[in-house]
C-alpha cells in the first residue's frame, strides 16, 4: 500500500512519470515558443515606449501607454466598432445557422449538394473572402451583389465606400463565412438530441413555431453557448477578411481594435503603444470569455 | 504620325528581343560572347569588380516590371563581380514591414532593399542605414568619373537625403502627371488645362457625357503612399506649408482646408463608383477601359496604356504636367525606389551590396533594363533614374507615346516639386497614417474637411511634441 513497501514499483512509477514527461515536452516547448514567449513579450512591450519614429526617448514608462489610450479617440471609437462587429456577427451567426440546420435537418431533395456548398466559405482563407468580396461581388456596377441590387431596384450601393454600408458590408463577409461553423454545430446537436420529447410534442397540438421554441430551443441552448462563447472569441480578433476588404477605412470606418493595434504597430511603427492595445483586447477577449463559460457551467450545473 | 511611333517602337522591341534571346537561350559560346561584350561597358570603371568575389546577399524588392528586369538581368552582375544575389519578392506595404522589422532586429537579413525614401529619416534616425559618401567617395569602389553621380535626376537624391548626406541610390521613379482621353477632348472642344479649377471643369463637362463614364480620378484609397501621395500636391499648389518655422503643423491652414475641400469635391462629383478603394492600378485600368476620362498619377501608367493589347486607349492619350494651383505653383510628386545599406553588415558584405547598387544604378544597367524583355509582352522602363537617358534620342525614341511625352515628364521631375513635397521627418510613417486617414474621412464625409484636418494637425502636433 505505501510506496515504501515496494521500491521497484516506485521505481517503475517514476519512469512512467519521466516517460510522460518526455512525451509532452516537445509540444510543450512548441507551445511555449510561439505562444507563451510571444504574449510575455507582448504584455511587457506594453509597458516600454518603442517607438521606431523617435527612438531616443525609448525606454521604460509604467502605465502611461494604458493612460494614453484613455485619451485616444480613435482607441475608444474602435471599441465601439469591436462591440457593433462582435455582437452582428454572433447574433447573425446563431440566427442564420439555426435556421439552416432547422432546414437541412429536416431533410429535402439535393440536401448533399447544398450541404457542402453551404460548408465551403468556411474552408477559404479569411484573406481570399476579403478580396473576393471586394472585387467580385461588391464593387459598383460589376460586382454580383450590387448587380442584383440595381437589377431589383434598389439601384447601386455604396458598399465599401460609405462609413455605414462598409460596416454593414464586412459584418455580411464574417457571417457569410462563419456561419457554417454554427451550422455544423447545430446539426450535429440536432441529430444527437433525444428524439421522444420531440415525438411527443409532435402529438401535441402546438404550432411548428411553439414546439421550435419550448422544446427545440430549450434543447440545443448548450450547443447555443457554445457556438457564441467560440464564435465571440474569434470575432474580436476578426482580422484578414477586414484587412483585404477595407483595410479598415474607409477612413476608421471598419477599423476594429485589432486592425488598430496593428496599424499602430506596423504604419504608426509604435511598438509599445500597439502591444498595450493588444493587450487590452486580450484583455477583453479573456474576460468574455470568462463569463460566459462561468454562464454555461450555471446553465448546465 | 502616331503609326511610325508605333513601328519605332515595335522595331526596337525587336531588337530587345533579339539580344534577350541571345543571353538568355543561345548555345554557351554565343552567350559567353555577348556577356564579354556587355561587361565591356562596366570594364571601363575603374574598380575591381571581383574584389569580394564569393559573396552573397539578399536583396528585397517588390514584383513591379522594373524590378522584375532588374531580377532578370542581375545574373550579368554576378558574372562581372562573381558575387551572388538572392531576391525575396514582396508588394510594397509588406516589403515595408519586411524591412523595418529586419532592421529592428539588426538581424542584417536583408542587404538592401527598394526602401521608400520617405523612411530614410527614420532610417537614418536609427542608424540602420550606412551613408553613402563613405562609398562614393572611395576610390578603391567607386570610380567616379564612371559612375556620374551628378548625372542622377538631382530631385530624387535630395529627396533621398537626409541632413546634407545622400542615403540611398535611386534605382527607378516616376512623376505624377496629367493624362487625359485626347479623342473626348476633341470631341468636347476643350483644350488641356492650365490650372487645377479648369482641370475640374473638365471634369465637369466629361462627367457622364456617354451616360457611363466619370469626369476624372485621382487616388481615394487611404495610406500614405495612396492618398496621402496625391493630396500633398494641391496641397503645395494651394500653397502650404508642412510646418511654420517652430516646428508646428499646418495642415489644417486655409491652403490645407481649400485643398482637401477641392479634392472631396472632384471625386465626389465627379470621380467613378468605389474611387475611395482606388489606388493608381485601379486608376490606370479604368482609363485604359475607358471608363474614366482622364486622371493625374504616375507617369509609368503610360507604357501599359499605349499597349494596344491591354488598353483601349493606347494612342488616343495626352499627357502634360499637373495644371497650376491657385498660388501659382505646379506641384508633382517626388518618388524613387531607392537603395540603401543595412548598416549592420559584415565590411565584405557592405561592399558586395554597394558593388551590386553602382551596377544598377549605373548608366549601362539603367539604359539595358529599361528596354529588357523579361517576358515577350513586357512593357518598357519610364523611370531611368539619369538625365543623359532621358536626353538620349534611342530612349526618347522607345518611350515617344506622345511627341512631347519624354518633355513633359522630365519637366516635372525637374521643376515640379521639391524635396521636402511631403514632410520629411522620422516621424513621418506616424504623419502619413494620420493624414490618410483624415483625408478619407473628409472624402467619404465622416467628417468635413476642416474637421478632419483640424484632428489631424493637433495629432501631428502631439506626435512631433512627444519625439
Amino acid at each position: 500500500m505505501s510506496k515504501k513497501a515496494d521500491p521497484k514499483k516506485v521505481r517503475y512509477e517514476v519512469q512512467w512519470e519521466r516517460f510522460g514527461y518526455a512525451m509532452i515536452s516537445p509540444s510543450m516547448i512548441f507551445l511555449i515558443l510561439v505562444a507563451t514567449l510571444p504574449l510575455v513579450s507582448l504584455l511587457i512591450m506594453s509597458f516600454f515606449r518603442i517607438d521606431l519614429t523617435y527612438p531616443l526617448d525609448n525606454g521604460w514608462v509604467g502605465f502611461e501607454n494604458y493612460l494614453e489610450m484613455a485619451k485616444d479617440e480613435r482607441f475608444w471609437y474602435s471599441i465601439k466598432l469591436t462591440a457593433i462587429y462582435t455582437i452582428s456577427t454572433v447574433f447573425l451567426q446563431v440566427a442564420v445557422g439555426l435556421a439552416l440546420a432547422m432546414a437541412f435537418f429536416r431533410g429535402f431533395r439535393g440536401q448533399g449538394v447544398m450541404r457542402v456548398s453551404v460548408l465551403l466559405p468556411m474552408i477559404l482563407a479569411p484573406v481570399v473572402v476579403g478580396l473576393a468580396w471586394r472585387t467580385l461581388i461588391l464593387t459598383p456596377e460589376y460586382g454580383i451583389l450590387d448587380y442584383v441590387s440595381i437589377l431589383l431596384g434598389f439601384g447601386s450601393k455604396p458598399w465599401l465606400v460609405a462609413p455605414t454600408w462598409a460596416m454593414i458590408s464586412v459584418i455580411i463577409i464574417h457571417t457569410w463565412q462563419w456561419t457554417p461553423f454554427a451550422f455544423l454545430v447545430f446539426l450535429a446537436s440536432l441529430n444527437a438530441m433525444p428524439q421522444e420529447p420531440l415525438e411527443a410534442a409532435l402529438l401535441d397540438t402546438r404550432s411548428a413555431w411553439q414546439r421550435f421554441r419550448y422544446i427545440i430551443l430549450p434543447m440545443l441552448q448548450p450547443a447555443i453557448i457554445i457556438v457564441v462563447i467560440f464564435r465571440t472569441m474569434i470575432a474580436l480578433r476578426a482580422f484578414a477578411a477586414i484587412f483585404s476588404a477595407t483595410g479598415g477605412g474607409p477612413g476608421t470606418a471598419t477599423e476594429i481594435l485589432n486592425l488598430y493595434a496593428y496599424r499602430v504597430s506596423f504604419n504608426s511603427l509604435d511598438l509599445g503603444y500597439g502591444a498595450a492595445l493588444g493587450t487590452v483586447l486580450l484583455l477583453i477577449t479573456v474576460g468574455i470569455s470568462l463569463f460566459f463559460f462561468r454562464m454555461r457551467r450555471s446553465s448546465t450545473g | 504620325m502616331v503609326k511610325i511611333t508605333r513601328r519605332e517602337f515595335l522595331g526596337q522591341s525587336a531588337k530587345v528581343g533579339g539580344l534577350v534571346l541571345a543571353s538568355g537561350v543561345a548555345p554557351a559560346f554565343i552567350k559567353n560572347a555577348f556577356s564579354e561584350d556587355k561587361h565591356a561597358a562596366y570594364l571601363k570603371a575603374n574598380i575591381n569588380w571581383r574584389q569580394v568575389e564569393g559573396e552573397t546577399i539578399k536583396v528585397l524588392v517588390t514584383p513591379a516590371h522594373y524590378f522584375n528586369k532588374f531580377r532578370a538581368i542581375s545574373p550579368q552582375f554576378e558574372d562581372l563581380s562573381g558575387v551572388k544575389v538572392d531576391f525575396d519578392i514582396i508588394p510594397p506595404r509588406e516589403m515595408r514591414e519586411k524591412a523595418v522589422l529586419d532592421f529592428g532586429a539588426r538581424s542584417g537579413n536583408y542587404a538592401s532593399h527598394t526602401a521608400d525614401p520617405m523612411y530614410l529619416s527614420l532610417y537614418e534616425a536609427n542608424k540602420w542605414v550606412d551613408p553613402l559618401d563613405n562609398y562614393l567617395n572611395n576610390p578603391k569602389l567607386t570610380d567616379k568619373s564612371w559612375f556620374d553621380l551628378d548625372d542622377i535626376i538631382p530631385l530624387w537624391r535630395a529627396a533621398d537625403s537626409v541632413k546634407g548626406k545622400l542615403y540611398g541610390m535611386p534605382a527607378e521613379g516616376e512623376a505624377t502627371i496629367h493624362v487625359y482621353n485626347r479623342e473626348l477632348y476633341e470631341q468636347k472642344g476643350l483644350k488641356p488645362p492650365k490650372t487645377l479649377a479648369e482641370f475640374k471643369e473638365t471634369a465637369k463637362e466629361l462627367h457622364k457625357i456617354d451616360g457611363k463614364i466619370a469626369g476624372a480620378a485621382i487616388r481615394g484609397f487611404r495610406g500614405a503612399g495612396q492618398n496621402m501621395y496625391i493630396w500633398p500636391s494641391l496641397f503645395l499648389a494651394w500653397g502650404g506649408k508642412w510646418f511654420d518655422a517652430d516646428g508646428n503643423p499646418l495642415v489644417n491652414s486655409e491652403a490645407g482646408v481649400k485643398s482637401l475641400e477641392y479634392y472631396c469635391e472632384l471625386l465626389q462629383n465627379y470621380g467613378p463608383a468605389g474611387v475611395e478603394n482606388w489606388n493608381w492600378p485601379e486608376i490606370m485600368e479604368a482609363f485604359a477601359g475607358q471608363s474614366i476620362a482622364q486622371f493625374i498619377d504616375s507617369n509609368s501608367t503610360a507604357s501599359i496604356i499605349e499597349n494596344p493589347k491591354k488598353s483601349k486607349m493606347a494612342g488616343k492619350t495626352g499627357y502634360q504636367r499637373w495644371p497650376v494651383g491657385p498660388s501659382g505653383r505646379r506641384c508633382t510628386s517626388i518618388w524613387n525606389w531607392t537603395m540603401p545599406i543595412n548598416a549592420v553588415l559584415p565590411k565584405k558584405k557592405k561592399v558586395a551590396t554597394w558593388l551590386y547598387i553602382q551596377w544598377l544604378a549605373s548608366r549601362p544597367t539603367q539604359f539595358s533594363s529599361a528596354v529588357y524583355k523579361e517576358t515577350p509582352d513586357a512593357v518598357v522602363r519610364t523611370g531611368v533614374n539619369r538625365i543623359s537617358i532621358w536626353s538620349d534620342p534611342e530612349y526618347r525614341k522607345v518611350i515617344n507615346f506622345t511627341p512631347d511625352y519624354a518633355d513633359v515628364v522630365l519637366t516635372s521631375m525637374r521643376e515640379d516639386t521639391d524635396s521636402d513635397w511631403r514632410p520629411r521627418v522620422p516621424q513621418w510613417p506616424k504623419i502619413g497614417e494620420v493624414m490618410a486617414v483624415a483625408i478619407q474621412a473628409a472624402l467619404v464625409k465622416q467628417k468635413t474637411p476642416r474637421e478632419a484636418l483640424d484632428e489631424a494637425n493637433a495629432a501631428i502636433a502631439k506626435i512631433m511634441k512627444r519625439g
